[in-house]
């Protein structure tokens, strides 16, 4: 409500301004003080300070005219449409407020009156960071031609899982940036678009792969202006080792060559979140096939939610065709509920909006997107003159339509998967020939222990894209939980015949063959991956079971020999295990190898003294040898 | 190097009205509201001899005319050896010499610059923005005044590229002693803030 208050008062203000009372500071201090001088201040994203009396005066007839007509502070969202915090938005009286106070001459008043000048931080906003991540490279943006879209790859580096409860971007120079997304890479999958590592890439948006069950669904955004915000209680996000983040950074050139190298400030907690949003993406790029002269494009999504959700943010996002963008939802009764409008779309302003009290929808809701593009040369932001057709893509002379919505599904136990199925499935419907759409949602079915009705849309998958080896793996493992071991071992072939070394899949064909009996094969796969990779505990302990299931088969077929070198690879594994030493000892005293035998009885006594039966079978093949 | 040229201003053979300049500032002795150099000699560019005269408005914390500085330094070149004298002119009362001679090197325009507190040079171009040109004749006239180029559009609606360079088919007309197609456009930037 204090905004609504906010306005009341310059209401009143505005007419003490009828009879000629408006002065600097006890009627513009106080609305440049909060909503032009968090960027206008030195060091701050905007051109000029704004923080006194004298210069606010200096430029008093562009604050005129940029506020009149709604070009500053920049505001991309229509009021009424969506109840957002941090709103910066001027009210009517504001406004006229300010032209009356240009059009008497700038009085400045009694600066007793006034709010004193506005402050701002240095150093950090919100403290030191528990870790502070540069990119490892500056990146020189040109001095002129058009904007450019840079990614920097952060590598935060933590020894442990850590839980984030802040990020603060500090984009390094904050004038030439309009905005600033950060992105979690799990798998470093950013990496290979790099042509030398640390340099950083060039796109306007980027894929990364990641884990669908990804629980991190935030909005790590910066905006000129923007403050750091502490994630809400139980709300924390996972960083792993060995995960990069990426920092997609949109730059426009100054007039002169300016290197940029960005930082990030990490906040951690100890507390784990125990709430998992999740990002809802409303787009249909596979439609954005703009004619050239098209000054009215529309695309279109409607999602039915299938839980009650609280709508936490919202991200709309499109290139340079973008006009009018709305987002809303219709209630069950068939009410609309406004999410959010944007009437004159401009890339450069583009934000996440976080709503001031989160938008309960219930179950059966549909959540509809209605972009509409201008592709004719009416359009000055036009990327090309004259016109051409324009399809959906990453770079700018492509388009794109995306509607975010961050929200938290409703219930007593975690709802993500519910959600993200809904989701997939609806994917599938606008895509049906669609790689991923049919790989995702196999891949959550799967996860949620549905082998039987995950291997349709895996087949589906390979049928698609014959060659990749992630869905034939994933095909075999559900193949094999379903006990169609012959089956599941093609599949693995075949993701190895594309990718050699790929461990997963390798590991997955041993445990198959091990399965099937087929033990000698199950050894040698099992041995590849333990050996590619030492660390890999699963492959090792796997490796033991197979070699004693094995050695223990051969022995009681009589073929201690054979045993015994399975053992021998067994006892190699955990050299201070006392008991295989025993064993592999016994073995090759049937094979009728004496004094092996021995040295493996001593071997078992040196570790453990005390063993009974390594003690009497040593002096027992002591007698024998005599 | 914009400074080479900037430096080389009081001696080039127009000199007779850069003493008229002077005889100007005596009479109103103490008002530093004359065009001058950056070193403070009162100069009148439009009396140097050349067959046209351009002037481009700018300030150093406008984001628009900066970003028109490698544009400006482009026709600067293209232009510089057929007789056309380049102004910059900061008026701007509040920027000292020292701001705009770190400004000039910053952003490399390579031109030489004015001030103008007095707005002698605002009032004769008609100019209300940075930044914003004027192209006067060899006679003094004013031949154009306005955008340099369509690039801007409107407050936050710029192309991607410009598609009409206004400035440049101003001095190409000039200098063929031909009237300028559209003597007069809107240029989008920066206001000139009001002489107290």
């Amino acid at each position: 409500m204090r905004l609504a208050l906010a306005g009341f008062l310059a209401g009143v203000l505005s007419s003490g301004a009828a009879s000629g009372a408006v002065t600097f500071y006890s009627d513009i201090a106080p609305v440049v003080n909060r909503n032009c001088a968090p960027c206008h201040h030195a060091g701050g994203s905007g051109p000029f300070p704004l923080v006194s009396y004298s210069d606010t005066k200096k430029h008093a007839r562009q604050i005129a005219e940029v506020t009149r007509r709604r070009y500053m502070p920049p505001w991309l969202p229509e009021p009424g449409y969506g109840d957002f915090a941090e709103e910066r938005r001027l009210t009517d009286a504001q406004i006229r407020v300010i032209q009356d106070w240009v059009k008497t001459g700038c009085p400045e008043g009694d600066a007793a009156a006034g709010p004193g000048p506005p402050r701002f931080p240095s150093g950090w906003e919100l403290g030191i960071p528990d870790r502070v991540v540069q990119a490892s490279k500056p990146y020189a943006v040109p001095a002129s031609g058009r904007d450019v879209f840079w990614n920097f790859i952060l590598t935060p580096a933590v020894d442990r899982t850590r839980y984030v409860r802040a990020v603060e971007i500090r984009p390094g120079n904050a004038r030439l940036v309009h905005h600033a997304n950060l992105l979690i890479d799990r798998s470093r999958s950013a990496r290979i678009e790099e042509k030398e590592a640390g340099a950083g890439f060039p796109g306007m948006d980027l894929s990364i792969e990641s884990n669908s069950f990804d629980p991190d669904s935030h909005f790590l955004f910066w905006k000129p202006g923007s403050v750091p915000e502490e994630e809400p209680p139980g709300l924390a996000w996972r960083l792993d080792p060995g995960n990069d983040l990426v920092l997609n950074v949109h730059l426009q050139p100054s007039g002169r060559s300016e290197a940029i190298q960005p930082s990030i400030g990490l906040y951690f907690t100890d507390q784990p979140p125990v709430k998992f949003p999740v990002l809802i993406q409303l787009e249909h790029d596979g439609m954005l096939d703009i004619p050239p002269g098209d000054s009215d494009f529309l695309v279109r999504d409607d999602f039915t939610l299938p839980m009650d959700v609280s709508v936490l943010a919202v991200y709309p996002h499109a290139h340079y065709l973008g006009r009018l963008m709305e987002g809303y939802a219709t209630l069950p009764g068939g009410k609309r509920q406004w999410l959010v409008r944007v009437p004159d779309w401009d890339l450069n302003w583009q934000a996440v909006y976080r709503y001031r009290r989160p938008v309960f929808l219930p179950r059966g809701s549909v959540i509809s997107m209605r972009f509409h593009y201008d592709n004719s040369s009416a359009n000055p932001r036009n990327p090309n003159h004259p016109p051409k057709r324009v399809r959906g893509g990453n770079q700018s002379t492509d388009e794109m339509g995306h509607l975010w919505l961050q929200v938290l599904p409703q219930g007593a136990t975690d709802q993500r998967t519910v959600l993200e199925e809904a989701l997939f499935r609806h994917r599938l419907e606008k895509y049906p020939a669609d790689f991923s759409a049919h790989f995702n949602l196999g891949g959550l079915l799967l996860a949620q222990k549905n082998a039987a009705a995950a291997i349709p849309y895996l087949r589906d998958a390979v049928r698609i894209e014959p060659d990749r080896a992630v869905a034939r793996n994933t095909l075999g493992a559900a193949l094999e939980t379903e006990q169609r071991f012959d089956e599941a071992i093609e599949q693995f072939r075949a993701a190895l015949r594309v990718q050699p070394h790929y461990d997963s899949a390798r590991y997955n064909l041993a445990n198959a063959l091990a399965r099937q009996g087929k033990m000698d094969e199950a050894i040698e796969g099992f041995r590849q991956v333990a050996l590619d990779d030492p660390k890999d505990t699963a492959a090792r302990e796997h490796l033991a079971v197979a070699l004693q299931e094995s050695g223990e088969t051969l022995a009681a077929e009589g073929n201690f020999a054979k045993a015994a070198e399975r053992y021998q690879e067994l006892a190699d594994l955990n050299p201070r295990d006392a008991d295989l030493r025993n064993s592999l000892g016994a073995l090759y005293a049937r094979a009728g190898n004496l004094k092996r035998a021995i040295e493996e009885f001593q071997a078992a006594l040196a570790i453990d003294p005390a063993h009974q039966a390594a003690r009497r079978n040593l002096d027992l093949a002591r007698q024998k040898l005599r | 190097m914009g400074y080479a040229a900037f430096m080389g201003v009081p001696f080039r053979p127009a000199l007779p009205l850069s003493g008229c300049a002077w005889l100007l500032c005596a009479v109103c002795l103490g008002a530093a509201s004359l065009p001058a150099t950056l070193d403070g000699r009162a100069l009148d560019p439009l009396a140097v001899t050349g067959k046209a005269h351009v002037l481009v408005f700018v300030r150093s914390d406008c984001p628009i005319s900066n970003r028109y500085a490698p544009e400006l330094k482009r026709i600067f070149t293209e232009y510089q050896h057929q007789a056309v004298d380049f102004w910059l002119v900061y008026a701007d009362p509040a920027e000292t010499p020292q701001t705009i001679a770190k400004h000039l090197q910053d952003y490399d325009f390579g031109w030489p610059a004015l001030r103008d507190p007095g707005y002698t040079l605002v009032k004769r171009a008609r100019a209300t923005v940075t930044p914003e040109a004027a192209v006067f004749k060899a006679d003094g006239r004013l031949a154009y005044h306005g955008r340099i180029d369509d690039r801007y559009v409107d407050f936050g609606k710029s192309r991607l590229a410009a598609d009409k360079h206004d400035l440049e088919a101003a001095i190409a007309a000039t200098l063929a002693g031909k009237p300028v197609a559209e003597p007069t456009t809107r240029a989008i930037g920066c206001y000139l803030a009001d002489l107290e």
